[in-house]
């Protein structure tokens, strides 16, 4: 604390009779405009998105949104069938990631012994660097051929009674899907869920454990009450992730257009994967204004789970008397 | 109370001997699932480390590539890396003075509203999903004036953008603001107070948000797809024709039937990752050193 | 000014270099080191290994292509993005408005054909006929041993094993080629599918570009795909031999795909040189012919600044030595009539 204080609120304001500088207006002006511009940015972006669905968006309305199919010989398009198969690798990606990232996170903050925290972190965040290009291209090469030769055949003799583990014909299917983009959530939500769980006060574990509780059930009973909304608000940006992942579910998923089925080891194709796929291609202009609906469907839910994310943590921050960033 | 009622209290009962159960099986299953976790990140990892190492050579980044080749000639990606090394650098150039005078204003003009309204303009374009993106940019600009790699540095920069910005504020946020008031307070002007003084302070800060930036956006193929893909194979350095660029020569090469193209793929795949790691891990290495240096100056 | 550290300070100064590095390279470009009068190009897949051959002959620099499928070079030509666009389909009648004065001009002959991935079976072995390739991909014909597979190929053991049809996931001259043929010789496919560079696929897995379906088709047993013939050859694929109108089983070659280009002297070539020579008849003229083999399209504007280049580009692109040049992947030698009528088309480009 130092004795300018009593002066410092003054010094914010200018002096009665001190003239505005010139150089603090262009500085002033310069950086406003620079932030307006972001604001505009967005506007463009969204302007842009909406005006080349506009076709689309008058030809078909909201039925776009149930029908199944993609067909630009008789011009009936429909993101029915990506919705579905956005839904099914995102959410298979969620329930695959979430507990391994927990394990993960629990393992680093609670059970490893000191030496082996580093090296898995690094681990972790090396993950993270990976592009999605490159999981796509191991996805391609070394996970497709896997699941095609071994693991789909196994599942489908054993569980095939499950409409789930279907037949398998390829190794491009929705459940390589799934697990590439395992993979790619995998590291935030556990890099997050780390933090969160290092981010719970000392004494709490401590009293718990002072009552004599086990350590699954100082876990159970502070650890994840405490960081409940923060790992909420990280699994919704997994998904958020998953469901924007164009390039690599684009490499493995077998780009199926033409209908719906719960068989994972079957092919199918997501939203974002249609657009990276047929964008070049698209030749009428519904065609490329469908695909602008799709990108739309896509910005809105983005713009949703960033809203959500944000709530989330809003709330939670609020309960715990933490300052919201 | 009798010593035998405290020895009874001891004594581990049914219900103590369950909840132990219990805590084990949990930390067992703890520890499974991250050693699941851990393998399968080591095996991607291990995978990529060791095609790409097999394959990596010099002639991956001095020659050419040879499309139907027939026979073994020499080739290589060297018009993706010299393509990447425009776009990116273009894109940082537009990314990071954008970045930094938003963040500026965020930080020392904005009243409190304005600045939560730009802070979640940042966080919404931050989570605007790349190939979106990509579309944009190609509806704004390719559309008009055709392919570029300044079409593509503008895909990047609007991916980068909020990155840098949300960096630089916050470490903008951390100069105490007894910093500003001490030269206020001698009579500097407020523009000279915030670029001579306060900014200086923040440069490892700002120079760590855009690394991770950089790390980020080098590796992105979906805004590039449709803004900077349709490219020659000589080396070329003009920003105003579409270059080729190591990841979307990578998913190219990705879908293709030769063994051959498969293996420059993971070349380049490895050179693009450890890129990606070195400037992460040094960008991380400074923010920590900034941090420190920072939290001894008050 | 206060003193940020020392580390900082090189980094800094590392960080700067780079970016000075890369605007100094990137400046040294925009200087214009590329002339320009390099025809950009960009389009099917199937005629780009015929530029891989073109391009040294006619001057390294002079040309850059990328194969990104028929489709896409059609929008890119409609965009003016690239100079010209390649493609196995002609353009319909309104991607033909859309390219806003286009003309299109076939530039090679060659065919797009069946390969197969069946353990067992070996190569040119299997024997197909339209209906039958259709209801694999309509979906009704589902495993290799099915009855209408047998009675094909009776002495062949096939295996119990579903089919995977695989098709082109991007706009496509094959698909276009494969689809009229289809068109023609089964009316369920007419009516449900139709033909067109990108069709709704009632059932299989898509690739991308030639190279993606012949990738696909290595790596699936029990796939079916169609490749033009240079991806064939170079990813050793499996042909299956096709039954023409006379009822003989062919498989493309040199001999029999110039047997169905014969199908155009049979009519008048359309001022649009929009040709279509899928399934030619039954005839003794058609003894041998391929029922699968196409014309390619080089997608020009008739007004363009580069028209002179274009031209000349063109004119040799026609010529008997790039002809010559790329018979060795199968392109057969064009029709006189067709060549011909190419040139007239390419005389009406002016700048």
């Amino acid at each position: 604390m130092s004795t300018l204080d009593a002066t410092g609120e003054a010094a914010r304001r200018p002096f009665p009779g001190r003239r505005a500088r010139t150089g603090d207006v262009l500085l002033q002006g310069v950086a406003g405009l620079a932030a307006l511009g972001a604001v505009v940015l967005l506007g463009l972006l969204a302007y842009k998105i909406v005006d080349g669905a506009r076709l689309s968006l008058s030809t078909f309305g909201l039925g776009f949104l149930v029908h199944v199919g993609w067909d630009p010989v008789h011009s009936h398009f429909g993101a029915g069938g990506f919705l579905f198969g956005t839904a099914v690798t995102s959410i298979g990606a969620l329930i695959l990631a979430t507990p391994l990232a927990l394990g993960i996170a629990l393992f680093l903050t609670e059970l490893a012994p000191r030496w082996i925290r580093g090296p898995v972190t690094a681990l972790v965040e090396t993950l993270a660097a990976i592009p999605s290009v490159v999981i796509g291209l191991w996805g391609i090469l070394v996970l497709g051929p896997v699941l095609h030769d071994h693991v789909m055949p196994a599942l489908h003799s054993t569980l095939g009674f499950i409409p789930l583990f279907g037949p398998s014909t390829t190794g491009s299917t929705i459940f390589t899907a799934i697990l590439v983009l395992t993979i790619m959530i995998l590291p935030i939500v556990s890099s997050i869920s780390r933090e969160l769980f290092l981010g719970v006060p000392p004494e709490l574990k401590e009293a718990a454990l002072g009552l004599g509780t086990t350590r699954w059930e100082m876990v159970r009973g502070v650890v994840l009450p405490h960081t409940r909304g923060g790992v909420a608000a990280a699994m919704i940006l997994g998904l958020g992730r998953a469901v924007g992942e164009a390039i690599a579910v684009a490499q493995v998923i077998g780009a199926f257009n033409n209908g719906i089925s719960w068989n994972l080891f079957s092919s199918g194709n997501t939203l974002a994967a249609q657009i990276a796929l047929e964008y070049q291609s698209a030749e009428t202009k519904l065609d490329v204004s469908s695909l602008f609906y799709l990108g739309l469907i896509l910005l809105v839910f983005s713009l949703v789970v960033n809203l959500l994310a944000r709530m989330v943590v809003r709330r939670v921050a609020r309960r715990q008397g933490v300052p919201a960033r | 109370m009798s010593a035998a009622d405290v020895s009874a209290l001891q004594r581990p009962n049914d219900r103590l001997r369950r909840r132990r159960a219990v805590n084990r099986g949990m930390e067992l299953l703890a520890w499974l699932a991250s050693a699941l976790g851990v393998a399968i990140l080591g095996v991607v990892v291990w995978s990529v480390a060791k095609r790409g190492a097999s394959e990596l050579n010099l002639d991956l980044l001095t020659k050419v590539p040879v499309p139907f080749a027939i026979g073994n000639v020499k080739q290589g990606l060297a018009n993706a890396f010299v393509g990447s090394l425009v776009v990116v650098g273009l894109a940082t150039a537009m990314a990071v003075p954008f970045g930094i005078l938003v963040a500026i204003y965020v930080n020392e003009f904005a009243p409190r509203a304005i600045r939560n309204g730009v802070g979640l303009v940042l966080d919404v374009l931050n989570g605007v999903p790349a190939i979106v993106v990509g579309i944009f940019v190609f509806g704004l600009v390719v559309v008009s004036h055709g392919q570029s790699a300044y079409a593509g540095a503008f895909a990047l920069a609007v991916l980068m953008l909020p990155l840098v910005a949300r960096a630089t504020i916050e470490v903008l946020a951390l100069v105490p603001s007894t910093l500003r008031e001490a030269s206020l307070g001698l009579g500097v002007t407020r523009w000279r107070t915030t670029l001579g003084i306060v900014l200086p302070q923040t440069v490892g800060g700002i120079v760590t948000g855009t690394m991770l930036a950089v790390a980020r956006v080098s590796g992105e193929t979906a805004p590039l797809l449709f803004t900077c893909s349709l490219a020659g194979t000589s080396i070329d350095s003009n920003p105003g024709h579409a270059l080729q660029t190591v990841p979307v020569a990578i998913f190219e090469l990705s879908e293709s039937a030769d063994p051959a193209d498969h293996a420059r793929a993971w070349a380049a795949a490895l050179v693009l990752l450890l890129f990606i790691l070195f400037s992460s891990l040094t960008a991380r290495w400074l923010a920590a050193r900034s941090r420190r240096k920072l939290g001894r100056a008050t | 000014m206060p003193r940020t550290g020392k580390l900082v300070r090189i980094t800094l100064a590392l960080a700067a270099a780079g970016l000075v590095a890369a605007l100094a390279v990137t400046s040294a470009g925009a200087a214009g080191k590329r002339s320009t009068g390099t025809l950009k190009g960009a389009g099917s897949t199937l005629i780009a290994p015929a530029l891989a051959v073109w391009q040294p002959m006619y001057g390294r620099d002079s040309l850059q292509y990328s194969a990104i499928g028929s489709g896409g070079g059609i929008q890119a030509i409609s965009q003016r993005t690239v100079d010209f666009g390649a493609s196995d389909a002609p353009m319909t009648k309104s991607q033909g408005e859309g390219c806003n004065g286009c003309v299109q001009i076939p530039w090679a002959l060659t065919a797009t054909s069946p390969v197969v991935n069946i353990p067992g079976v070996g190569a040119h072995q299997l024997k197909l006929t339209g209906t039958v390739l259709a209801n694999i991909y309509l979906g009704t014909i589902t495993k290799w041993n099915d009855p209408a597979i047998k009675a094909l190929n009776k002495g062949l053991k096939l295996p119990n094993l579903s089919i995977t049809p695989v098709h082109r996931s991007d706009g496509s001259g094959d698909t276009y080629v494969f689809t009229n043929y289809l068109s023609k010789v089964s009316k369920p496919w007419k009516t449900k599918v139709g033909n067109a560079t990108t069709v709704s696929w009632p059932t299989g897995i898509g690739g991308k570009g030639n190279a993606g379906v012949a990738a696909a088709v290595s790596a699936n047993s029990g796939s079916i795909g169609y490749v033009s013939i240079f991806y064939v050859i170079q990813n050793h694929l499996n042909l299956a031999r096709l039954k023409n109108a006379s009822g003989n089983y062919e498989l493309p070659t040199i001999a029999s795909i110039e047997a169905s280009a014969q199908l155009v002297n049979s009519g008048r070539i359309p001022a649009n040189n929009k040709i279509s020579i899928t399934n030619p008849p039954k005839s003794k003229k058609y003894a041998n012919a391929y029922p699968l083999a196409t014309f390619t399209y080089v997608i020009v504007p008739k007004t363009s600044p580069k028209a002179g280049e274009l031209k000349a580009f063109i004119t040799w692109a026609l010529g008997s030595k790039a002809q010559a040049s790329i018979k060795k992947y199968v392109f057969a030698p064009m029709p006189g009539s067709v060549v011909k009528a190419g040139k007239k088309t390419l005389a009406t480009l002016h700048s």
